[in-house]
Formats: C-alpha cells, structure tokens, sequence
C-alpha cells in the first residue's frame, strides 16, 4: 500500500497488484479503472461484488484479487458489506485479530445496481454511517447481459433496449447528488483516463471512515461501439466535454476538480460511438444533439 | 435437420451471423432456431453462435455437438482448445474458414477429413474497424453452401437484422454477404443435412463420479492470491503492440497505468515491458503513448517470424 502523496503522473505506482488474465472484454475502462484502485487500496481490502460483469474477474479458480472478495446478488452489496464490517469489528473487539489484520470493505458494482437495483440497500448503508468503500464502474447499461437501458443510460443512446431512432427516452440519474444528499463522507466522481485525479481521490477517501462513494465513468468497447483502443481518448473527451465532471463532495461541499476550459462541443465525444451514431447519420438530428448540448452548458453555467 | 456452428471472437458479429442466417432460414420457410453461447462473450474471447434449421419443428435444445458446417471467422482460434473448433466434426462436416491460407494446407494442419472451403476475401479483413462486417460475410458464404437459402432471401435477412445499426452499415453488410454468396456458387449445397437425433439413442455423458466433501472442503474458496495469471488472454490478441525502445521516452507511467489489464511491468531500469502471455491486443497503450513508440502488428505475422527464427 503506497503512503506517499501523488503529486504528478510520475508518482503514480509502478508496480501493479491486480492480477492480468482477467475476463474482462479488451479495452474494458471499468478494468482500467479498478486496476489504477486496486493499486492504491492494496490488499488489506474486502471487496464485495454485486452480480455485473465484474463478478466473472472471480471465476473458481481464477482470481485478480491478492485480498478477499465476496459475491453477492444484485441488489445486495451494501448489506453484505455491512455484514464483513459488523464480523471485522466483532473479531477486533473480542481481539481475536490484532488491529493491524483489520480490512477496509469495498463494494464493488457496476451502474445496474448502483442506479436502480441495489439503490434502496446503498441508501439504508449510507444512513446507519457504514464505515466502507462504495466503487462503481458505470458504462451505462447492462453490459453484461447485452447492454439493455439501465437507469444510468445517457438520454439519446442506443441500448439494446432502446434500439429506435431517438435511443433511450430516459435521463441519466445523478447518482453523486443521490449519494451526496444523503450526507456521506466523501463522493467523488472519477475516470480511469485520468488517473491523475483519480489517485489523488483515491488516497483521500482511503484515509476516511464511514460511507464513501467513487464513481467512475467506464468507457465499454462491447456496450458503446468502438475500438478499444479508444477507450482512454474517449476518457478524456467525456472530460474536455463537460459531459462527465470530476469533483468531489467532502465537509458538506462540491468541489470540480477539472473545469474544462474551453469545454469541447459535445459531439466530439457523441461521435466516438456507435451508439449515438443515429444522431449523425443518415441525417445529422440537430434537435437531439442541441439538446443534449444544452443539458452540459446549463450544468456548467451552474458551476463556472 | 441443419446444425452451423459459428466460431469467432467477441467484436466479429458471431451472434449477427447466425441472426442472419436464421432470418433466411425462416424467409425460406424453415423452423430455425438461433442462438449464440451466453457466458463469455467478451470483446477478443472465443464465441460460439448455432443455427438450427428443419422443415420440422425443432425439439433439440443447447449447443450444436455434431455440426453438419462448422464456420471460423477467425483462424487463430483454431488452436486453442476452448474455443473447441472442431468439437464433433466428421468428415461430412464441411468447414468454412476465414483464412488467406489454402484448403489443401488446412486439410494437412488440422488433419481434416471434410470439406474445408475458404471464406471469400479470407484473411484480408486486417483493419479492425473492418471486422464488424465479417458476420455477415460469414452468414452469406454459409448460406450458399447451405444451398436452401435464394439471394433474395438473404438480402433481406441482412436487413432484417442491421438496418438498427444504421443505413450505411445495412448497406455494406448486405454487399459483402451477396458478394460472399455469389463467390461460393461452386460449393452450393455442399453442406448436408445431419440426421435427427432420437433420444432413444441417448448415450449419458462419461460422468467421472467424485465421492462428496464436507461443505466447507467442497465450496468454491480460492485460497491463492492473483491466480487470474494462469489464464493465458494473450490468446485473445489479433494485432500486437510492440513497443520501439529506440524511442521510447521510458514515462513508463503512462502506458503501464493506462494498461486496462495490468499487462505493462515497468523493469528495473523503468522501461515499460509487455506481458504478451496476457496482452488482449486492445492497443489502449497504441493510442496513448506520448512519443509513439509503439506500433501495432498482425499477431499472426509476429508468430510466423518467430517460427521462423526458431
């Protein structure tokens, strides 16, 4: 576990603890993301996994993972990880583990149970102050299933489930507001592309105690359509874009962390992928993309 | 009763090529089923698809175990043993293969009784971004061998199954899948249908018993750290990088991080180096590296100059 500060690229870790030979697709950003996480967590984690394309990197007897992991069902996460904490200080109480094998208890989910199924249990977590760690790698959909809608899908994208020519009608919650009027502890918004900002997040929710939150954003070659090598430049145009802000929500306020300026046309980002490509062929749909436009600038006329 | 097997890799449209055919199965009036193997489809990972196609209704369920056309989009799979290309084959299975190879040094390699017939335009699909295309070619040349399916049956197939992915996609699939029909009229109706299988004839699996454990002996607990590296990924790669130390600027920590897969060590000297036992070929570290160092080559041309070499 590094305890240095990470000022610049430089210092980020060199040496990498997740374990390669994962079944993660090729280029998955999720992967990316947690393996720059893992790196700066370490080992003396708990990971609990909800049902997701993530609960495959532990397949009997394959594992990335140099600590422990746990699967869970869907909707479950947060109470299983309430249930490790709870066992954790039991042991440490009745001094049956000394403190220094104490564990941090990490749960691990992708968007689908973030968003929608495994909101309500995320919720009870937060409320009774669960001391844990709450990773999600969002790509916007059920991606291991086939990419149908999830509560996490941009409005205009193309699903499975949401194959028409204006896409998904739906908006993309705001799980970090959810998250944050709630009071937690920390919430951050992250990607792997900039792993910068990412670990200078991770180190910081590391040192607190109680509900913390990292979301990250998790570009998906499968779900979204592209090349995967794409996957970290579509990283950052989500940034340059405004269309995922980094910040933070520490001591009761939001801070951006990255203010793009000058902040790209969003179509730089929408044209990368396949699943927006009804926006732009056979006819550009100026309505749909000034809309989506729109959306991003009001955001951001409410920050800058 | 026809059983077509497709085997390709996740990104190839394995799925789409067995929508496809069974679309104009259907338009030909078949009972069709078609499905693809739910469980690994990952980006680059074997994947399986099957058609089924009768003028009966169709009780078989599961995946094809005795194919009467097995269809490879992908040559290199057909080394490794999960992707289980020639699972079941006999010599009334004809193979249709996506390589630029001949049939003849095919037949010689994999020891094959059967037909193997080439993939028109095999092995020329290089680009990447060209690979989404292949399903469809592969469900055209399939269809023609099949010899039930009619040009008009197929055109409209394709479009059954792409127009959703947009109108120049449409297009360009349904080019190539008539293009790769038309090019296999000496091989039409090679394939023959298989026999239908009776249950009566049902042999059970060779089960090896194993006596029961003690619950907590027999749960799935892995007590070994990061044993996810005696999966060899490296097998998922089409295209590899290589990285050029004569240019290479050593900011190890950009590639090495941005390595979705933890597939780039930094030495000791703070050169980046790449695990290609684990490597899946997404170029990620192509794309980022600062001075570009590395460069993207054909897996199979690396493979065969080392053969060389050795």
């Amino acid at each position: 576990m590094s305890e240095h500060v990470i000022q610049r690229m430089k210092d980020l870790p060199s040496t990498h603890l997740l374990g390669s030979g994962t079944p993660m697709c090729a280029g998955c950003g999720g992967l990316g993301a947690l393996h720059e996480i893992y790196d700066l967590l370490g080992t003396r984690t708990v990971f609990v996994n909800a049902a997701g394309c993530m609960t495959l990197l532990s397949v009997y007897p394959f594992t990335p993972f140099r600590g422990s992991w746990l699967y869970t069902a869907m909707a479950s996460a947060p109470a299983g990880a309430q249930g490790v904490r709870d066992a954790l200080d039991i042991l440490l109480e009745h001094k049956r583990i000394p403190p220094e094998d104490d564990l941090s208890t990490v749960v691990l989910t992708g968007d689908g149970a973030a968003y929608g199924m495994g909101l309500s249990a995320t919720s009870g977590a937060i409320e009774r102050g669960l001391d844990f760690l709450y990773l999600c790698y969002d790509n916007e959909g059920y991606g291991n299933t086939g990419q149908q809608f999830s509560g996490a899908t941009p409005h205009a994208a193309r699903t499975s489930t949401s194959a028409g020519a204006r896409g998904y009608s739906g908006e993309k919650k705001d799980l970090f507001s959810i998250w944050t009027a709630h009071r937690p502890v920390y919430a951050a918004t992250v990607i792997g592309a900039e792993p910068l900002d990412l670990a200078k997040k991770i180190e910081k929710a590391k040192r607190l105690t109680g509900p913390r939150l990292v979301l990250a954003l998790a570009p998906c070659p499968t779900g979204w359509d592209f090349d995967p090598q794409q996957t970290v430049e579509i990283g950052r145009l989500a940034v340059r874009t405004g269309i995922w802000p980094l910040k933070e929500y520490l001591d009761g306020k939001v801070v951006h962390t990255r203010v793009p300026h000058p902040r790209q046309p969003v179509e730089d980002y929408l044209k990368t992928q396949g699943r927006f490509r009804h926006l732009f062929e056979p006819a550009r749909n100026e309505a749909l993309l000034g809309e989506i436009q729109a959306r991003v600038d009001a955001y951001w006329a409410n920050v800058e | 009763m026809y059983r077509i097997r497709f085997h390709g890799r996740g990104g190839q449209g394995m799925k789409t090529a067995s929508r496809i055919l069974g679309s104009a199965f259907f338009r030909e009036g078949y009972e069709v089923q078609d499905a693809p193997r739910y469980g690994a489809e990952r980006r680059g990972a074997p994947i399986f698809a099957y058609v089924r196609a009768a003028q009966r209704p169709i009780h078989e369920r599961g995946g094809i175990a005795q194919p009467d056309l097995v269809v490879v989009a992908d040559e290199t799979l057909t080394p490794i043993p999960a992707a289980g290309v020639l699972a079941g084959v006999s010599a009334r299975t004809v193979l249709l293969i996506n390589s630029a190879e001949s049939e003849d040094a095919w037949k010689a390699r994999l020891n094959y009784a059967g037909r193997i017939v080439r993939l028109p335009g095999g092995g020329e699909t290089r680009e990447r971004a060209e690979t989404a295309t292949i399903g469809a070619i592969c469900a055209g040349a399939a269809a023609r061998l099949v010899g039930r399916i009619s040009r008009e049956a197929l055109a409209l197939a394709v479009d059954d199954e792409i127009a959703a992915l947009g109108r120049e996609a449409a297009e360009k699939s349904r080019e190539r899948a008539l293009a790769a029909f038309d090019a296999l009229d000496f091989a039409e109706g090679c394939v023959m249908e298989g026999e239908a299988h009776d249950a009566r004839g049902y042999a059970a699996p060779e089960w090896v018993e194993l006596a029961a454990e003690a619950a907590l002996a027999a749960a799935p607990d892995i007590r070994a750290v990061a044993t996810s590296v005696e999966v060899r990924t490296g097998l998922w790669r089409t295209l590899r990088p290589v990285i050029d130390y004569d240019h290479c600027k050593g900011c190890s920590w950009v590639c090495s991080t941005l390595c979705p897969d933890s597939a780039i060590q930094v030495d000791a000297e703070g050169a980046p180096r790449i695990d290609y036992d684990h490597c899946k070929g997404c170029l990620v570290c192509v794309a980022v590296c600062p001075p570009h160092a590395i460069r993207a080559l054909p897996e199979k041309d690396v493979q065969q100059a080392q053969e060389a070499t050795a």
